[in-house]
């Protein structure tokens, strides 16, 4: 009779999940995540297989320490100091597109008019680096790969760890009241109470943050934050259903309904808070990797603030290969999380559904 | 003769899903005149709440009226506009909802909400107008004054459901559609709903559509009666002969499935099975499969299916007449 | 309800205690101190840095310096700041938060009420195929990445259009000869948009109670170009004309930041209010709403929406609080010297005095929004409201 229970009770859960499959399906929101995120997570296996499969040579594709040392040749030209000339409108057309700038060629032996082979980065996409490369000559397409690796390492790893603490302790706060619920408010309001980024500033003081440590701290700071507060008003919701009495007069412990009952409802919205954790995990990464004060390789923040420390930012569109694409991932991975939460929302939210 | 108030000619809406059309009403048709009461009884789900809807044209976006015709008073609803509909709304034709418990708006006043519809359809009112005529509907339904300024959490049950009817008659309509006003609440404040709306439709000689589930109370409310099954009306007729003179096989089961108070102790016959999907399209009599004597034609669908005329004023379903 | 407030403050009390003694123990805890760069100047005296240590008691063991500072925090004396010394704290907050606060006060308006008038539209006009391409740009205004947006701004709007001005809150060739400092001018205008807000909240309550829907519109619309006209009156007579100039130059040069932060603000509230309007419109009210005739309109602002506003203002109070944290990246970026850009020095430099007193003042500011948040959430939902007054 136990085993017949028991498979009663798997093909309910089966066709529960297929149902919520089918619902998720049908909302183009969650779709549309679901494809960013797909894509994204395609990116960050790819990079290994391309590695070692060796269709992409290490030594001139990695991330970090590749470096491009084929040369082009390039028109040796001296820019003029008034503009504009017969062959140039302003000083940002000199020099064109295969021309090099005299001065900045060390050689003294060469003459304008004269061809010359030079390694110039950063470089702008050609057929060998798809985005082109960086100033240390890296290719930008395998770092933002790389980049790809560690938002969903960092996001999902701090997501995970902040979302177990505030389901917890937000089930524990909804469930035993009284002290214990107004010791952790005060808690979560001490964590609200300091302001991120100078606290990330000052930790970064003393802790050398790699990305294993980013995302403790992001975990840590984000489960015992604001979150516990939110779950503990959807577990009291849940609390006060009358099936939570009917487990009590039955004799449950405490302990077992906390695990039983009250944590599995209060699932669903834990779940759409990690997906909305992640969002914000990859934003603060890039953000703080932005302002350097992280330790970590290679990451999408870390790309553009070194397009800024070199001077890159302001040049508009002319180099766009180095802050445009780091950019545009950061917001469509994140974007990506958030629609595939919203999506999430409408399986768990039947009055979110279309009518 | 008495005035005729609605007349619905030949009704069919259907809603447009991702598995394809369901026909929730085919082919309904039925009359009001003034002062009556006419009921609507049938299983869940047998389209009864649709045909309110589409009275007023409440219908979820997904519903669309096929074919057919409403008349209020002679005037063609069916088509109408959705700015025209809304003048109609309340003002001719009222509802009383199932559930009154979440008809109100909990941040609200309730007053300021039964105010609200006055506005829409006498804008030239002036509060203490509105105030005035708020407490007279309340002292029809036993309603104390005061509960105008209260919130609809602060009312008991009962008291929501006398407010609803109270906001229901509020624009002085000639139609009230009552769908299942009493199944949440107690048997006694049953009892009571029940006598206020009728008191109060005597009193203002309006038109009442009562819909339930329940027989007894359309027995108690109405003089006219129509029993729908899977979307359509199988028997129609005045409700005293309907009760004594039962003609189609689902109305004499329905009947016999009610326990009786009076008279000898009789066995309940239950009814098997389960109302069908209207997904599909039936063929044939939709009642066969619960019908305790089909025959090869009522399967088939080649049996002639019609309403004939049973009675003086009273018509059922052709087919399931002479079985059963 | 009063019993209440007062174990709440006792709570908040014993929270800020903690929150004073953690963060003294977690600045101190950094490596190096303020006075670190005297090591590095070779010209002067080899003992100038014990000196100097001594001179502001650093030299004190760790538990000493805290205790003194706890006491001396209650007294009221916050110290000197080490960098700008002899200025207190409480001199720099009170010159760096008004400039901070018209910023963000004027962006979190605008952007609470543009997201919660698109959010309202959004959730009504479900299904439709604009609904869903609006959100998901709703989406990713949301989550772009905010350094490199505002800096492609700046950019774009300062540098290649050259509109408008790159960063700072004003050209200081224009202030050579004012009569008086930035913060004057700047307290004016905090002033200035305080009355306004005031006057058109209160036109709002006193015209909740008339009747005529129309004639309800018409006050409030009233109100507003009374406003309109009380300004142009206010800005050019006495006091304030001589200020005018001044005030428009900040005014200026406050229109990249705030239309920046505001495109990236308004997503969040938004996307807030659409998913509690569909919830919201999923209710029976909203049905009963419809039978009554009602227009969509009316449906939409006066039942949905209200309901929505719940969740969407108890956000709005938290965005409040975080407020300066936020300003902390805009302010770096658009060269804005306000709170922001203060802690973050204090921070790095490690004064120590400052840093505490912002923290605190942060801190304060955190706790008190948090409990109004919760006042006004009761307030907002009548149910709530019944409840707990027994």
């Amino acid at each position: 009779m136990e085993n017949n229970e028991k498979d009663i009770r798997k093909a309910i859960r089966k066709e529960a999940l297929r149902k919520n499959v089918n619902l998720f399906r049908s909302s183009k929101l969650g779709k549309t995540g679901l494809i960013i995120v797909a894509f994204f997570a395609f990116l960050a296996i790819l990079q290994p297989i391309l590695f070692l499969t060796g269709i992409w040579n290490d030594g001139v594709y990695h991330p970090v320490v590749g470096y491009d040392a084929s040369k082009t040749e390039f028109l040796v030209v001296e820019c003029p100091r008034d503009y504009p000339t017969e062959k140039y409108e302003s000083r940002a057309d000199c020099p064109a597109k295969g021309e090099i700038n005299k001065s900045i060629i060390f050689d003294p032996n060469v003459k304008v008019g004269q061809l010359y082979e030079a390694n110039v980065q950063p470089a702008p996409p050609s057929s060998k680096h798809i985005l082109g490369t960086d100033s240390l000559g890296r290719d930008i397409f395998s770092q933002i790969m790389e980049g790809s690796q560690v938002a969903f390492l960092l996001g999902l790893l701090s997501a995970t760890l902040g979302v177990a603490i505030s389901t917890i302790l937000g089930s524990i706060a909804a469930f035993y009241g009284g002290r214990v619920d107004a010791y952790l408010m005060r808690q979560s309001d001490l964590i609200l109470m300091l302001p991120f980024l100078p606290l990330l500033f000052i930790i970064s003081a003393f802790v050398e943050l790699k990305v294993w440590h980013l995302a403790v701290v992001l975990g840590i700071l984000g489960g015992l934050g604001g979150s516990v507060i939110t779950i503990k008003s959807a577990a009291l919701q849940v609390k006060v259903k009358p099936f939570v009495d009917s487990a009590r007069i039955t004799g449950g412990s405490r302990m077992r309904i906390l695990f039983s009952h009250i944590l599995p409802n209060v699932a669903p919205l834990a779940l759409l808070f990690m997906v909305f954790s992640v969002t914000g995990a990859i934003a603060s990464e890039s953000v703080l990797s932005f302002l350097g004060l992280l330790n970590i390789d290679m990451s999408w923040g870390l790309m553009i603030y070194l397009s800024q420390t070199d001077g890159y930012i302001f040049s508009g569109l002319e180099y766009w290969w180095l802050i445009l694409p780091a950019g545009l991932s950061v917001t469509f991975l994140a974007g990506g999380f958030y629609l595939v939460g919203r999506g999430l929302d409408e399986v768990f939210n039947p009055r979110l559904r279309g009518r | 003769m008495k005035k005729e108030v609605l007349k619905v000619d030949n009704l069919n809406m259907h809603y447009e899903t991702l598995s394809g059309n369901v026909s929730a009403v085919k082919n309904v048709s039925f009359t009001i005149h003034e002062g009556e009461s006419f009921g609507l009884v049938g299983e869940s789900g047998c389209g009864k709440t649709s045909v309110a809807m589409s009275l007023l044209q409440l219908q979820a976006d997904n519903a669309k009226i096929s074919s057919g015709s409403i008349k209020l008073e002679g005037r063609e609803l069916v088509g109408l506009s959705e700015s025209e509909l809304r003048k109609v709304r309340w003002d001719s034709i009222s509802i009383v909802f199932q559930g009154a418990m979440n008809a109100w708006n909990p941040v609200i006043k309730i007053g300021e909400q039964i105010r609200e519809a006055i506005r829409e359809h006498y804008p030239s009112n002036t509060k203490q107008q509105n105030i005035e005529k708020i407490k007279e509907l309340f002292e029809i339904v036993g309603l104390k004054e005061e509960i105008m300024d209260r919130y609809p959490h602060e009312l008991s049950g009962g008291m929501k459901q006398r407010a609803v009817i109270a906001l229901a008659l509020s624009c002085n309509p000639k139609v009230v559609i009552a769908d299942e006003p009493t199944t949440a609440l107690d048997v006694v404040i049953q009892d009571q709903i029940l006598k206020e709306i009728k008191k109060v439709q005597e009193l203002l000689g309006l038109s009442l559509i009562y819909i339930s589930h329940d027989i007894a109370v359309i027995a108690e409310m109405t003089s006219q009666m129509a029993v729908m099954y899977a979307g359509s009306i199988v028997e129609i007729g005045p409700t005293k002969e309907i009760f004594s003179n039962p003609k189609h096989a689902y109305t004499r089961l329905l009947l016999e499935s009610t326990p009786s108070v009076v008279g000898e102790k009789k066995k309940l016959r239950s009814l098997d099975g389960e109302p069908p999907s209207l997904i599909d399209d039936i063929k044939g009599c939709s009642f066969s499969p619960r019908c305790p004597n089909p025959t090869e034609e009522c399967k088939n669908g080649t049996k002639d299916m019609r309403l004939i005329k049973v009675g003086e004023g009273h018509y059922a379903d052709s087919c399931c007449v002479e079985c059963g | 309800m009063t019993r209440y407030i007062i174990n709440r403050a006792l709570q908040m009390t014993m929270v800020f205690l903690i929150f004073l003694v953690a963060s003294y123990l977690l600045f101190n805890a950094m490596p190096g101190n303020a006075f670190q760069s005297l090591l590095l100047n070779p010209s002067l005296p080899p003992d100038a840095y014990e000196k100097t240590l001594k001179l502001y008691g650093l030299d004190k063991p760790l538990l000493e310096r805290l205790q003194l500072y706890i006491v001396n925090f209650f007294k009221g004396d916050f110290g000197y700041s080490y960098k700008f010394y002899p200025k207190s704290p409480v001199e720099l907050i009170a010159e760096r938060l008004p400039r901070t606060l018209m910023l963000f006060s004027i962006v979190n308006i605008f952007a609470f009420y543009t997201g919660f008038i698109v959010g309202k539209i959004l959730a009504w006009k479900r299904g439709s195929k604009s609904e869903t391409w609006i959100t998901i740009t709703s989406v990713f205004s949301y989550t772009v990445f905010y350094p490199w947006f505002a800096l492609l701004m700046l950019w774009f709007f300062g540098y290649k259009l050259g509109w408008l001005p790159i960063g700072k809150f004003l050209y200081p060739e224009k202030w050579y000869d004012a009569p008086f400092d930035s913060d004057v001018v700047f307290l004016n205008m905090i002033y200035f948009t305080i009355a306004i807000s005031a006057i058109q909240f209160l036109a709002y309550v006193f015209t909740r109670n008339i009747e005529s829907l129309s004639l309800r519109k018409n006050l409030r619309l009233g109100s507003f170009f009374f406003i309109l006209f009380l300004s142009y009156i206010y800005w050019n007579t006495g006091d304030a004309l001589i200020k005018k100039p001044y005030a428009f130059d900040i005014a200026f040069h406050m229109i990249l930041p705030v239309f920046t932060v505001t495109l990236l603000a308004f997503a969040g509230t938004a996307l807030l209010t659409r998913t509690t309007m569909m919830e919201v419109l999923k209710e029976d009210y909203i049905l009963t709403a419809r039978a009554k005739g009602l227009s969509q309109k009316r449906i939409r602002d006066r039942h949905a929406a209200r309901t929505a506003l719940l969740p969407v203002v108890t956000s709005f109070i938290f965005t409040i609080v975080t407020i300066i944290d936020g300003s902390v990246l805009t302010e770096q970026i658009f060269s804005w010297p306000g709170m922001g850009q203060l802690i973050l020095q204090a921070v790095l430099e490690e004064d120590i005095p400052v840093a505490m007193a912002t923290f605190s003042f942060l801190g304060i500011f955190a706790l008190v929004a948090h409990f109004l948040a919760d006042m006004s959430y009761a307030y907002l939902d009548p149910r709530i409201r019944i409840k707990s007054q027994g």
